[in-house]
């Protein structure tokens, strides 16, 4: 009589990997689908396998797994799995009152925090009817094309960087720093500001600000001119970014897509020219477009945007007045009830906060839509029959920032 | 305000608007029920004389009795956006029909809803969570869940837990019945 052990079929219970019968190993079988789409997403064909990216992999601008199904070095599939950096800052926001709402949106998007503070602070604004002095509005116009240009520098260098160069990401972070400095000698803070105030801006332009502002000007544009000659003129980065990840208008708008990323694609939506908010309807700027819808396209928009928030920068740094940077409000903000959707036009799209209030001091309902949310959807669709590289490429391109997208 | 956007749609809905026509600000607001959702969004988005070709954001509200579920639309001609709020929809078992017919960009938004409020909209075909796990039982932003530890809150089992007054002998017995109930 043969002795044999009995193997468990598991080795734990709460293991999901089972036992490879006439083999001492163990093997994770794929979940049970729960809808059509994961159903055809798990079925593998001939030659085709699956590879996770993630969720630590470092060019994924935060913490996201893919699922990428493969046939050899071709992309077949992929399916984002989310939520790993989700902190449930709608029913945060819900449980906290108007003011402190507004900083649990800070680290959302934290390369571009001040306009997770501004979409909230014009919904609650407007809840309010509440008109914000002509002085704090310049301030927010300035403060938010410092970090709409810090965040597309810092942009530029991760895109290099998952494409696998190392240096321009060095060289846009000497930018990135001397604004983030800037606008900590105003806030107090160099990542999660949490600067403005319903009503206003939490204390006026100061010394030190200004200094490292004019300082920072006389040279921007010189220093800008200089980090883009590192990539428009890299023929690998050229050749790898041309034609790859080709978005059309129609797609673009059906997909929901804002922003940058619309722009590219030949639609000049810009909430700044068609939904026109604070002071910017008496500036002077140009809202740049690109009918290809590349992933150069997408870089190359964000470029030219840089150049056009200096020129906004510059205006608004002549014709800043004098005056009050709060309105007079209450300590308690108690809106009465209504409702209201205040958005911006953030460095990666529509940022926007859908507010409601039942006249208590708390939001009953707040939504944070989130550009990049919307965006992620796309890296499926854009990356089927490319390659593995060219999926980050094309990450990068759309931009998203994950605390942004996990809320 | 763009008034001629109100007298419009009011003129092309009059048959279906549950409300009139509401404007404050740049936003302008109808409400129509969830039988005429679809054709409300298709006309919208198909009729020349709207052409609201962008979906800005499409979310959920619960509002304590009803679940809501909300569009921000975006169009050429105006620069108002248009909100639709389709109300009246049963927060015991609620439905709505998808808007991925026409805006393929709203599956993850509406993934969104359901990982949020249990609305399961009718004909997105990837409707699972997006944000909890797989095996997470409840719906997060639902009025009647509770956050894990809420030190403020009252005893009252009611919504806004900040708005009740209570002591705070009473909100350590509620937590610890809460606790020992497994909730």
């Amino acid at each position: 009589m043969t002795t044999e052990t009995t193997r468990p079929t598991r080795p734990s219970l709460d293991d999901p990997r089972v036992a490879i019968p006439g083999s001492s190993s163990w093997y994770e079988p794929a979940p049970t689908p729960q809808t059509e789409r994961q159903a055809e997403f798990l079925n593998l064909r001939d030659g085709e396998m699956f590879i996770n990216m993630g969720p630590q992999h470092p060019s994924t601008h935060g913490v996201l797994r893919i699922i990428v199904k493969v046939n050899g070095e071709q992309v077949i599939d992929l399916d984002p799995v989310l939520g790993y950096l989700h902190r449930g800052v709608e029913k945060l926001c819900e449980n906290a009152d108007y003011h402190q709402a507004i900083c649990y949106t800070d680290p959302l998007e934290y390369v571009s925090s001040l306009f997770c503070e501004a979409a909230p602070v014009a919904a609650f604004e407007k809840l309010m009817d509440v008109e914000v002095p002509r002085r704090a509005q310049y301030i927010r116009v300035l403060t938010m094309e410092l970090n709409r240009i810090a965040s597309h520098t810092l942009f530029q260098g991760w895109m290099a960087l998952d494409l696998g160069g190392l240096t321009p990401i060095l060289w846009s972070f000497i930018e990135r720093d001397e604004i983030v400095d800037m606008l900590a000698a105003l806030t107090g803070q160099k990542l999660l500001y949490n600067y403005y105030r319903i009503g206003g801006v939490n204390g006026d332009l100061n010394h030190e600000f200004m200094s490292r502002l004019g300082a920072w000007m006389s040279r921007a544009a010189k220093h800008i001119d200089s980090n883009l000659g590192l990539m428009n003129e890299n023929e690998l980065f050229v050749r790898r970014t041309r034609d790859l990840g080709t978005l059309d208008a129609a797609t673009a708008l059906r997909m929901g897509v804002t922003g940058p990323n619309l722009r590219a694609s030949g639609v000049p939506f810009d909430l700044r020219r068609d939904r026109p908010y604070l002071v910017y309807p008496e500036l002077e700027f140009d809202v740049p477009t690109r009918t290809e819808g590349d992933a150069l396209a997408r870089y190359l928009v964000r470029i030219e945007e840089i150049k056009q928030s200096i020129r906004i920068i510059d205006q608004v740094l002549h014709e800043m007045p004098d005056g009050p940077v709060m309105a007079k409000l209450p300590r308690l903000i108690r809106p009465r009830p209504g409702r209201a959707f205040g958005a911006v036009e953030g460095p990666r799209g529509v940022y926007g906060v859908y507010a409601i209030s039942d006249g208590t001091d708390q939001p009953f309902r707040m939504r944070i839509h989130d550009p990049s949310f919307v965006h992620l959807q796309l890296v499926g669709p854009l990356t089927r029959g490319n390659l593995i590289a060219d999926t980050m490429a094309v990450m990068a391109s759309l931009d998203p920032v994950m605390g942004g997208v996990d809320k | 305000m763009d008034r001629a956007l109100a007298r419009d749609l009011q003129e092309r809905f009059s048959d279906r608007l549950l409300v009139p026509v509401r404007q404050r600000h740049d936003e302008t607001e109808i409400r129509v029920s969830l039988a005429n959702a679809v054709d409300t969004l298709r006309a919208l988005h198909d009729e020349p004389a709207f052409g609201f070709e962008m979906l800005i954001d499409l979310c959920g509200v619960d509002t304590g009795d009803e679940m809501q579920v909300v569009y921000h639309l975006a169009a050429a001609r105006s620069a108002d956006w248009l909100r639709l709020i389709v109300p009246g929809i049963d927060r015991a078992a609620p439905r709505a029909p998808s808007a991925t017919f026409m805006w393929p960009g709203a599956e993850w938004m509406e993934r969104e809803a359901y990982d949020m409020f249990g609305i399961i909209f009718e004909g997105n075909r990837d409707l699972r969570r997006i944000y909890m796990p797989d095996d997470y039982q409840s719906h997060p932003l639902r009025k009647d869940f509770y956050l894990a530890d809420d030190a403020s809150r009252s005893p009252a089992a009611g919504v806004r837990n900040m708005e009740r007054a209570g002591t705070p002998r009473d909100a350590t017995a509620a937590t610890a019945v809460r606790r020992a109930k497994g909730a």
